[in-house]
């Protein structure tokens, strides 16, 4: 079990550089959430448990049009504010209750995002989980993403915000999957226990595990990072929408990139 | 939660009825699972709280004497308080009680009321002085739907465990009791709702943004009706009325199965 | 409940309650207090977390007789607009108690008290909180007693510390706090009612960043020495260690097991009197 911490608990004493979510008082570091420790040889850094989405450059985001303005869209996405989209950044005609995907370019001191890359959705529904659990969702090489498409036959479009856009296939189990991950995101080996679970409830899922490294569980989680050139190759290979991670969140292990799925 | 989103439950609300089926495959007139627990508050004379589903109701009874009304200067009195707590929705303000509130608290005091479940007279202490008072307070702490039921069956099972304080000299003896409130009928209240063209019983709080009317009715043990009250911009025809009442007088059973255990 | 008529009521002799004629003995040779405890022995605190759906954030608190229920909702927009600040967010707590908290009913319109414990409580979590990440909001506090018997407002912002930190709000640390004071000459550790009532009672709830010991709430009533202040002091900041690490285990009880993370009917069952 990863090392869990409260916000005002120190995180370390040795020198190195507070990441995410650490701050540094009277010489000392320490936590200013409730998240678990991400403690690496030159930073140190908090993966919050709980919280709503704070926008950030490059995240791709699952959002709900909310009103139209004479040049744009006000975005609703699970933040504390709402997000700005150019009509010029659009080709359809939207309307208020749309369902869309969006690439989030600029992010305000206001915390709100300028979006591009909008792509709109027709049906389906919106699955709402804690923005700290997504990785998990799309798991490393977005393996746990697979698990859930070929388990339900549904397709699905993880926002980092923490809102999963999903249309046919078995959506209840889908559903149900989703909150076991949120549940037990914090835990080891989830994408073996996914595949069994869906393979329980539905017994056409096939065991098809995408190649993982040798040592798995005790691992620290690793955060990915920009520009890595494995991450480069996978992106290639992925469709225009999915995009690469950013360095945020709880993952298994290594440092691979992980699409948005789609 | 932000309206855009819950719009887009809604609608799936609406299909989902219209297909005779619920988001969370409960059937049409069924319940959530009910739940009471009695161990609210030490300073409460009786109190309890009501879970239907994750919706969360407290309610609490204070008993106090007063003076009584000079035109019945023998009979006690019961008043009905509702509070929409900030804290069970983020729908819900700080600020003095919204309508909201004034009409679960109304309707939930007509049907204990109405039912004359509770023997006023019975309640006077010095003739023309002191009798009884019970202030039954409802809180909600989570809104899920349906706080009118939750809300009368939580005040129902506090009065059910009221103690009444010991008297000296007309003050009240703190700490010390004698005998209990006696209700002569338990009256509870079933809404039902209009979603769409279809009748559906215990609604969440997705559901109540697809409802187009309620009707709540409050059912004795004995099948009497004691209270009525449609809400909502919707209409009800005559036998879809007729219908809720038989859903409420099925489903009044049940929950008072819960008031039980 | 027989109807006495007029007359009989005047017969009947004024009583005076026992109670208050004795001279209670508020610690006795043994150090124990009325209840039981020792002088620095806090009573026993129970916290559950994440009790209300809705909330971004919440927290059930037992203290004693003491009865909470916390829920934070925010960051969220700051209405009315008038109000947000576009350098931080705005912290708005509201301390209420339900009618039959109290032993007489409590008038459900908020009084004065609940005013300025609100406004001295959303005080404390102001310097908590890292409110410079998020301009233009609010976060919204609500607190209400469903039981109590003294130090409630305490009891309120140790449970709203919890339930900010369930909702993921940065802080520099969680505010702890106790009430400590004096009765019948002896400085002791959260008092209960029957001690607040003392003929020579103090009661002076305190709350710190318990890492810095930064005070960030202190109230006083009653008439103290600085040879008092100090003392109780530190008694105060040794009692406020113990809370602050059952806010610490109820937290990580959240997450120990998968079931937990479903509906957390399960208490953190403590002794909340044992000092460190």
């Amino acid at each position: 079990m990863k090392k869990i911490i409260v916000p005002g608990e120190l995180v370390s004493s040795e020198r190195k550089r507070p990441g995410d979510h650490v701050f540094l008082q009277n010489g000392r570091m320490y936590s200013d959430v409730l998240g678990i420790l991400d403690d690496r040889p030159g930073e140190v850094s908090v993966v919050p448990l709980e919280g709503c989405y704070a926008p950030r450059r490059d995240d791709v985001i699952v959002g709900v049009i909310s009103s139209e303005k004479a040049t744009g869209y006000m975005v609703s996405l699970n933040s504390f504010t709402q997000s700005f989209v150019s009509k010029k950044d659009v080709r359809e005609q939207m309307k208020p209750g749309f369902v869309i995907s969006a690439r989030v370019m600029d992010v305000n001191e206001m915390k709100e995002a300028e979006l591009s890359q909008v792509r709109v959705f027709f049906g389906g529904e919106i699955i709402s989980v804690s923005p700290v659990k997504i990785p998990r969702v799309i798991g490393k090489n977005a393996s746990m993403l697979e698990v859930l498409k070929r388990g339900t036959n549904s397709t699905i479009m993880v926002g980092r915000n923490g809102w999963i856009w999903a249309k046919g296939g078995n959506m209840p189990l889908l559903i149900s999957a989703i909150k076991k991950i949120e549940a037990e995101a914090h835990f080891e080996n989830l994408t073996i226990k996914l595949q069994d679970f869906l393979a329980l409830s539905n017994k056409s899922v096939r065991p098809q595990m995408p190649a993982m490294p040798a040592a798995q569980g005790g691992l620290r989680p690793q955060l990915g990072k920009i520009g890595d050139n494995k991450m480069n190759e996978d992106n290639a290979a992925m469709k225009p929408e999915a995009e690469a991670l950013g360095k945020n969140g709880m993952q298994d292990d290594s440092d691979e990139s992980d699409s948005n799925g789609y | 939660m932000i309206s855009q989103f819950l719009d887009l439950k809604t609608d799936k609300v609406l299909q989902s009825i219209r297909d005779g089926k619920r988001l969370d495959g409960r059937k049409l007139d069924e319940y959530r699972p009910v739940s009471i627990s009695k161990d609210v508050s030490v300073n409460a004379e009786g109190a309890a709280r009501v879970r239907i589903g994750e919706t969360d109701v407290i309610v609490g009874v204070k008993m106090l004497p007063m003076k009584p009304f000079p035109d019945s200067p023998n009979d006690g009195s019961l008043s009905v308080g509702a509070e929409l707590l900030p804290i069970a929705s983020p729908t819900f303000e700080t600020g003095p009680p919204s309508e909201e509130s004034i009409e679960i608290a109304r309707v939930v005091d007509r049907g204990i009321r109405e039912s004359k479940c509770i023997d006023f007279k019975s309640w006077g202490i010095v003739e023309e002085e002191l009798a009884w008072n019970a202030f039954v307070d409802i809180y909600a702490i989570n809104h899920d739907g349906n706080l009118f039921d939750a809300s009368a069956l939580a005040a129902i099972a506090a009065l059910s465990d009221t103690k009444i304080p010991k008297l000296e000299d007309g003050k009240v003896v703190k700490g010390e009791f004698e005998g209990k409130l006696k209700l002569s009928r338990k009256p509870l209240l079933c809404t039902i709702a209009k979603i769409g063209n279809s009748l559906v019983a215990d609604t969440t709080f997705a559901e109540e943004r697809a409802q187009s009317a309620r009707f709540s009715v409050a059912v004795t043990e004995d099948e009497y009706l004691s209270a009525f009250q449609k809400g909502g911009l919707g209409s009800f025809t005559a036998s879809e009325i007729d219908s809720a009442i038989d859903m409420a007088l099925k489903n009044s059973k049940d929950l008072r199965k819960a008031m039980k255990d | 409940m027989a109807i006495k008529k007029k007359e009989e009521k005047e017969k009947t002799e004024k009583k005076k309650s026992p109670k208050s004629e004795e001279k209670l003995e508020y610690v006795n040779k043994q150090g124990k207090r009325l209840d039981g405890r020792t002088v620095e022995e806090t009573r026993p605190i129970k916290i559950t977390v994440g009790v209300v759906p809705s909330a971004d954030g919440s927290c059930y608190l037992e203290w004693g007789q003491n009865k909470v229920i916390a829920a934070v909702y925010g960051p969220r927009e700051c209405l009315p607009k008038h109000t947000a600040s576009p350098y931080k967010a705005v912290v708005r707590y509201t301390y209420r108690m339900a009618t039959f908290s109290v032993p007489d009913r409590k008038n459900p319109r908020p009084g004065r008290r609940d005013v300025e414990i609100s406004k001295v409580s959303a005080e404390a979590f102001e310097k908590a909180i890292f409110t410079e990440k998020f301009p233009n909001t609010a976060i919204d506090i609500f607190v209400e007693v469903l039981d109590s018997n003294a130090g409630t407002r305490i009891a309120a912002l140790t449970t709203a510390s919890v339930a900010l930190a369930d909702a993921g709000i940065p802080m520099r640390d969680l505010v702890a706090g106790v009430a400590v004071g004096r009765a019948d000459g002896h400085i002791i550790v959260d008092l209960n009612k029957y001690e607040e009532d003392a003929p020579d009672a103090v009661d002076m709830p305190i709350a710190i960043l318990p890492n810095s010991e930064e005070i960030v709430l202190l109230q006083m009533d009653g008439l103290f020495s600085k040879k008092e202040w100090q003392q109780a002091r530190q008694l105060a900041f040794a009692a406020i260690k113990n809370v602050h690490a059952l806010q610490k285990q109820a937290l990580l009880k959240k997450y120990e097991n998968s079931e937990s993370a479903e509906k957390p009917e399960k208490t953190e069952k403590t002794n909340g009197s044992d000092v460190q």
